[in-house]
């Protein structure tokens, strides 16, 4: 064997086997930043344009399931008229000396309220006005906490949870044109400011507004456009799940000549062979897309009448979102939780449920080529940072 | 060669196939949540329906009341009325959540009022708008006219439970010294009233100075600091028959700053004599007193934990005045405020996790909270004059005096969320100042 020959096989070796076993002392990546991009056409952007501006039409409600109320809504029980309470013998006898009327048949009636108020006090005068009330000197801030400070709006603009324009008709224009309200979020603060903390902290709201990104409009699912799935001799899969999913578009062929490698390279991407593929349910879940969902489901998340043992509570809810991105309200349910009682995690789930049905109504922005990785979601309702704010 | 390429090509197509295969995603999709908002949940509130021409003013009347109580608690804020959609015509009737849905109120509060002689009968249903589903059972409160706003209370209560998780506070009364006239002629009287500053009722004349009244657990007695025999001594009084005693037992010391004990039938106090003031505990019914402090420095203000075995105090032993703990029999007392400035005036909270305080420091007073062992320390207010901070029943709620500045500074009672939030004044007649806030009302 001639010693080019010996090199060749030696290095050929080496990097079949780097091929195979490098990857176990790979260290690990180093941390990178991505940042997706599409390119759209002038048309395109035009468009999309003119779909943001357009007014937003009103979805009509649809007429609710409305449960008869024998099956939803229990009957108040009929009470017996409670045993009147004595008359206080004294002057003042508060409410708390009047006599308690006995426990109602029905467990979940609280104890009927005494409400015998006394009569009025022996006393030498009875000041009824009312003083003028001062103000506090130092006014909160912000009524509303929330993860991303916001400056208060304009007076003239209304409060709105989406942030939008004003749109006037051009003067002189001969068709009709929508006009839109200029709206802004309510003004909030990241964090609670007490009194004390004012008067000795800078205030915390931005100087410039932040204002929230404009909605992406939602690509159309055509599905009469969808093409064909190529024809396989494999038999078509029988869930229904499965044919509910758009069929991945074929590979553009390459204009090049194939060769054995790329032939061989195509047959591995495409999933043909040995591999067995994964479902086909679109690429991964950027961390972008990811964040995104947990934004839009945070802005709906309030906390504030929540207990303090609640607030130390986390829950996980699971739920199933349909294709537009709209929580099935049917298959919400709490997965689980920890760090408080079986009251608190109940308040605890309410709280998140209401965040999802709330910020879910219109359906979450998610892409719909992956529906897929979001159609079931658990979602993990962790308070411990909005405790300390 | 050209085939083991290719193959050598597949195997590294395979590999890179396998390799994201192995980090996709596995089940469902999984995301954290940990940044929320806190403002106000939005509720309706109709006035509620009247079985009865004659109750209509009684429906809309404790409808009003019940929406000021979740408003004034600063967890909930009212959709006004002309965003309405539909009403509520029918009580008993399903509710159309999606036109409440529609104007973003999460809690929907319905009721019906009936009016049978001058016995009031309140029927109420709270709402979750968007589970599209009730909270609770619908409930049914009796009582007589007079006492409609502590109906309106129950029902405020309840509603604000069932939102929240914790027990309310409505049905409550706050005693307090009501004060009039000049700074220099001031006059001072026990006074009582709803939570919310109604139904303000006096319990002693003016002619003797009192101070710092404190409710017993039940509600039915107040302990306070008298000057009818020209030095302060403690009194306890029946708030039902509005009678007094002293409770003192050596007519030459001083007695102040009273507070019940979690029992009922212990108080712990402050006494003085030749200049130093010792803690002190004493059974009401037999008047058995035991000294629990021997110390040459100041000892006062003390605080039961809720239940009772610790006692909180304030204390001058390190130079100035700091906050101490110790067994309620006495004992070894640890020190737990080590910021800057002067405590007084410490109250255990009724859930036994706070310690509000007041706090003097740079010129400026402060009511504050920290944990019973002194971490956490969170300052609420600031201003001129804060002191002699009470909690809620529920442990929720700060009530406190402020004063302001000034010959003609008055002092009034202001209330503040435990986390700093909705801060407010208390409605009062006239001046107020030293309130203690009672437990729930039976």
């Amino acid at each position: 064997m001639q010693t080019g020959t010996k090199i060749s096989v030696a290095g050929h070796a080496f990097l079949v086997t780097w091929a195979l076993v490098g990857g176990w002392f790979e260290s690990d990546p180093l941390p990178f930043q991505s940042q997706e991009v599409s390119i759209i056409s002038a048309e395109e952007f035009e468009r999309l344009s003119a779909v943001r501006a357009a007014p937003e039409v009103a979805e009509i409600p649809v007429a609710p399931q409305v449960p008869t109320l024998a099956e939803n809504t229990p009957r108040v029980p009929n009470r017996p008229d409670p045993v009147p309470a004595p008359a206080p013998a004294e002057p003042i006898a508060p409410p708390a000396e009047a006599e308690v009327a006995p426990e109602p048949p029905a467990p979940e009636v609280i104890p009927e309220v005494p409400a015998t108020v006394p009569d009025a006090p022996d006393v030498p005068e009875l000041i009824t006005e009312l003083p003028r009330v001062a103000e506090p000197e130092t006014a909160q801030p912000t009524d509303r906490v929330a993860p991303e400070p916001v400056q208060p709006p304009e007076p003239d603009v209304r409060v709105d949870d989406i942030a939008q324009d004003e749109v006037a008709p051009d003067q002189g224009a001969e068709a009709n044109q929508p006009v839109q309200e200029e709206t802004a979020p309510e003004a909030a603060s990241d964090r609670i400011v007490t009194e004390a903390e004012a008067e000795q902290a800078e205030p915390t709201a931005p100087l410039i507004t932040s204002r929230p990104k404009p909605r992406p409009t939602r690509p159309v699912v055509q599905e009469a456009e969808t093409p064909a799935p190529p024809e396989t001799e494999a038999p078509a899969p029988q869930s229904a799940q499965v044919d509910e999913k758009p069929a991945p578009a074929p590979e553009p062929k390459p204009e090049v000549e194939s060769s054995a490698v790329e032939d061989a390279l195509q047959e591995a991407l495409t999933g043909a062979g040995e591999v067995e593929a994964p479902e086909p349910s679109g690429p991964p879940m950027t961390e972008g897309e990811r964040d995104a969902l947990r934004l839009a489901v945070s802005q709906c998340w309030n906390v504030g009448s929540l207990s303090s043992e609640a607030m130390r509570t986390t829950v996980v809810v699971g739920l199933s979102l349909s294709r537009q991105g709209v929580p099935d309200a049917g298959s919400i349910r709490m997965l689980s939780s920890s760090g408080g009682s079986q009251g608190a995690a109940t308040q605890a789930y309410e709280t998140a449920r209401r965040a999802i049905m709330r910020c879910g109504a219109k359906g979450f922005e998610l892409p719909t080529d992956k529906y897929a990785q979001w159609r079931d979601i658990e979602m993990t309702f962790n308070p411990e940072r909005m405790r300390i704010k | 060669m050209r085939n083991a390429l290719a193959t050598l090509c597949l195997g590294l197509a395979t590999l890179l196939t396998l390799a994201p295969a192995g980090q996709a995603q596995d089940g469902p999709l999984r995301i954290e949540i940990t940044d929320g908002v806190i403002e106000p949940l939005p509720f309706a509130a109709p006035a509620f329906i009247a079985d009865t021409p004659a109750a209509s003013q009684y429906a809309a009347d404790i409808a009003r009341v019940i929406a000021a109580d979740l408003v004034g608690s600063g967890l909930f804020r009212e959709i006004p009325e002309v965003s309405y959609i539909s009403g509520l015509s029918d009580f008993d009737a399903a509710v159309n959540y999606t036109d409440w849905k529609a104007i973003n109120a999460q809690a929907l509060i319905a009721g019906a009022v009936n009016l049978s002689g001058d016995r009031l009968t309140v029927r109420f249903r709270a709402y979750d708008v968007f589970a599209g589903q009730e909270l609770g059972s619908g409930l049914q409160l009796s009582g007589t006219t007079d006492g409609w706003r502590r109906i309106a209370h129950k029902v405020a209560d309840t509603i604000y439970s069932r939102l929240t998780g914790e027990g309310g506070y409505f049905d409550s009364r706050v005693v307090f010294v009501s004060e009039t006239g000049p700074k220099d002629d001031r006059k001072k009287r026990l006074a009582i009233m709803d939570y919310d500053g109604a139904n303000v009722q006096y319990l002693t004349n003016s002619n003797d100075i009192v101070l710092a009244p404190r409710f017993s657990p039940t509600g039915d007695r107040v302990l306070y600091t008298s000057y009818e025999s020209g030095f302060p001594q403690i009194h306890v009084l029946d708030v039902g028959k509005v009678q007094r005693r002293v409770l003192s037992t050596n007519d030459a010391a001083m007695t102040f700053s009273p507070r019940f004990a979690p029992n009922g039938t212990t108080i712990v106090y402050s006494q003085s004599e030749g200049g130093n003031s010792d803690l002190y505990t004493m059974n009401i019914n037999s008047g058995q007193s035991q000294r629990l402090t021997s110390a040459p420095s100041i000892e006062t203000a003390p605080s039961f934990s809720p239940d009772g075995s610790q006692i909180v105090f304030e204390s001058d032993r390190s130079g100035a005045s700091q906050l101490y703990v110790m067994a309620s029999s006495g004992g070894e007392a640890k020190r737990i405020s080590f910021g800057q400035g002067r405590y007084g005036t410490p109250v255990w909270s009724p859930r036994g996790d706070y310690i509000a305080f007041t706090k003097q420091n740079a010129g400026r007073f402060h009511i504050g909270v920290m944990r019973t062992d002194g971490s956490e320390e969170r300052l609420l207010t600031a201003s001129f004059l804060d002191e002699g901070p009470t909690w809620s029943p529920n442990g929720r709620v700060i009530m406190f005096t402020r004063e302001t500045q000034g010959a003609a500074g008055q002092a009034r009672l202001y209330s503040v969320d435990v986390s700093g939030r909705n801060l407010k004044p208390v409605k009062t007649p006239d001046g107020a100042s030293d309130p203690s806030w009672s437990p729930l009302q039976n």
